[in-house]
């Protein structure tokens, strides 16, 4: 297929990619999984998102790239449920829906990965992946958690990652480094996620390694018809794996880009010239 | 035995990636530390009891210590059992010693002074308990204040209502009544008291729901980081509530059978009792950060406050003694945890 390839890192210690072919298309006739149209969002009385219409077609990856404050996250939280917008329509699968919690979203098979709220501490690692979603049994009237089943499942899913250091899924998460924090909160998503995925930085902490490993899995989702959106700061991550990519300026979409239009530098430039009358 | 967890050859996922424990041992430490968090207190518990046995020698086993040291314990420790479900999900009730005191007064005015039918006013009282912690729990999550600050408002609110109802008096049951036998008649043929029973009773289910069910799951992941717990689809202000209530509930239901026990009450019942109750949590391992403590530790915890209240008076310390005795061992029963958690590379 059309699964990206990667070479070991080059002189500047970034993975340098390179991308097998360009033939895959993704249909647009059809419904989006799930679309922004107008939407609107504040944080008190300051305004940071302004009519973003927005779409991810199933078997897509949208790129959200822009400076700091342009309103990535943001976005991506209005996408999970997190936070309702202040105006606009959210429709999934070409209805209307209105999330009242990530719960909401989460049930329609969106899951996310967020840069800061991906791992609680406290928690072992079997608790913290399944979280939200957890597997119940019964215990004669009763409904309680089958821990057993929940253990053995969260230890084969981080197995299949690669996660060899971690021997068992009752440890606590507070014993795991940045990259396998990040590995597992993108294995959960991997795990529950049906028909989108919702990625902010997955690859910041990670070694070079791991992002292979993340940047192939997200090709794999994209190949088995899930739709994702993408936040990363590094374009030769974003640009093997992202069909469009949406360039966002203070809380604008500026420009859309089809897949293989611009190189990575041209990108790297884009992003940052456009940021810069901000400053001035 | 330490190289269990990690032969080093497999240890290179982590390197590029800055932060996190520098070794592969975390696991190995986590499970030790993790038994300590129980097994702490009950050794401390062992020790005490040593302590006061070579002090106060067979006295200390007698039945009326047995006796006292029970009955002193069940009530606290059913206090202790709510304000560790609520601590565990990241939230205090200051509010629960007048709340002990607030809900038997309660109860006794309407049955006792007013000749309401006793289940009836139980249920009247009870539910006044389980209002307070809707009251706790809709202001701290609805206005996004510190609980402490919520709680520490009802707690003067309660005692100018006890003041109120009780305005200095005492409240004394002569008869007898079969709704006080059920909380608190002694156990024929034991130097035990009813309380005893149901503090077990009580402890149990909590250890259960805590362990075993999903809000229990919940009420850690909401105490451990709300943030992440909310994004995962966790409702953590309707988590926060139900603990609020359960909280404030089983502090009432303590007072009627500290009250049951006693047949009589005065509005200084339950004085102090907050801070008995945050201090058996504590010392039984509950985090005062959220997200981490156990039912069992609490108990041991309030079992370990009334041993050390007895055996004071058993070994003719001036009863007085008893506060500072408390107070110097949560200080250093604290900077050993943070001592130990910093060992194992994570914070209290």
């Amino acid at each position: 297929m059309t699964q990206p390839t990667m070479q070991t890192p080059a002189l500047g210690g970034l993975p340098t990619v390179s991308v097998a072919g360009h033939a895959r298309s993704v249909d647009r006739s059809a419904e989006p999984v799930f679309e922004l149209r107008k939407v609107c969002h504040s944080y008190g009385p300051n305004r940071v998102i302004f009519d973003v219409d927005l779409a991810v077609w199933p078997g897509e990856v949208v790129a959200l790239v822009g400076d700091n404050g342009a309103g990535k996250s943001t976005l991506l939280k209005i996408f999970a449920g997190y936070q309702p917008p202040t105006s606009g329509t959210l429709r999934f699968g070409g209805q209307d829906v209105r999330f009242r919690s990530p719960a909401d979203a989460r049930a329609l098979g969106i899951e996310a990965v967020y840069q800061d709220l991906a791992i609680i501490d406290q928690l072992s690692l079997w608790r913290n992946f399944f979280l939200g979603k957890e597997q119940m049994r019964s215990l004669g009237p009763l409904r309680v958690l089958d821990k057993g089943h929940m253990r053995r499942e969260c230890e084969a899913a981080l197995a299949e990652l690669g996660l060899t250091r971690i021997r068992s899924a009752d440890a606590p998460a507070w014993a795991l480094s940045g990259g396998e924090r990040q590995s597992i909160a993108i294995t959960r998503a991997m795990h529950f996620g049906a028909r989108l995925l919702l990625l902010d930085e997955p690859t910041a902490a990670l070694s070079v390694r791991e992002t292979r490993n993340v940047l192939t899995s997200i090709a794999r989702a994209r190949d088995q018809g899930l739709g994702a959106l993408y936040i990363d700061h590094n374009m030769s991550h974003v640009l093997p794996v992202a069909d469009r990519i949406v360039l966002l300026e203070l809380g604008r979409v500026v420009r859309v880009i089809d897949r293989g239009e611009v190189s990575v530098e041209e990108l790297q430039e884009l992003v940052a010239r456009r940021a810069q009358p901000s400053i001035t | 035995m330490a190289s269990d967890a990690s032969p080093a050859g497999l240890v290179t996922n982590g390197s590029a990636s800055g932060g996190g424990t520098p070794s592969g041992t975390g696991s190995w430490h986590a499970g030790v530390l993790a038994r300590l968090r129980e097994f702490g207190p009950a050794i401390g518990l062992i020790l005490v009891l040593l302590v006061f046995t070579a002090i106060a020698g067979q006295k200390m086993w007698s039945t009326q210590t047995m006796s006292a040291i029970s009955t002193v314990a069940s009530t606290v420790a059913i206090v202790a059992v709510g304000v560790t479900l609520l601590m565990i999900c990241g939230e205090f009730d200051l509010s629960v010693g007048q709340n002990f005191a607030f809900t038997p007064i309660v109860w006794t005015t309407l049955f006792v002074t007013n000749g309401m039918n006793e289940w009836l006013a139980l249920a009247i009282a009870l539910g006044c308990a389980a209002f307070v912690g809707v009251v706790n729990g809709w202001v701290t999550t609805h206005f996004r204040i510190p609980s402490f600050i919520t709680t520490l408002g009802m707690f003067f609110v309660l005692q100018g209502l006890n003041n109120l109802l009780i305005s200095g008096r005492q409240l004394i049951a002569f008869e007898e009544y079969p709704s006080l036998d059920l909380l608190g008649a002694k156990l024929p043929g034991t130097p035990f008291y009813l309380p005893l029973i149901w503090m077990f009773l009580i402890a149990t289910i909590a250890w259960f729901v805590l362990t075993r069910t999903r809000i229990g799951n919940w009420t850690y992941a909401t105490g451990g980081k709300v943030g992440p717990a909310k994004a995962m689809g966790v409702p953590t202000d309707r988590v926060k509530r139900i603990n609020f209530i359960a909280c404030s509930f089983l502090a009432g239901l303590a007072g009627c059978m500290q009250f049951a026990y006693v047949r009589g009450i005065t509005q200084g019942q339950g004085d102090k009792y907050e801070l008995f109750a945050i201090t058996a949590a504590v010392i039984g391992g509950t985090s005062l950060f959220g997200g981490v403590g156990t039912i069992w530790g609490s108990i041991i915890g309030a079992f370990l406050l009334a041993t050390i209240q007895i055996g004071l008076v058993l070994s003719g310390a001036p009863g007085s003694f008893y506060v500072t005795f408390i107070g110097l061992m949560l200080v250093i029963v604290v900077i050993a945890n943070v001592r130990l958690a910093r060992s194992g590379g994570r914070q209290a």
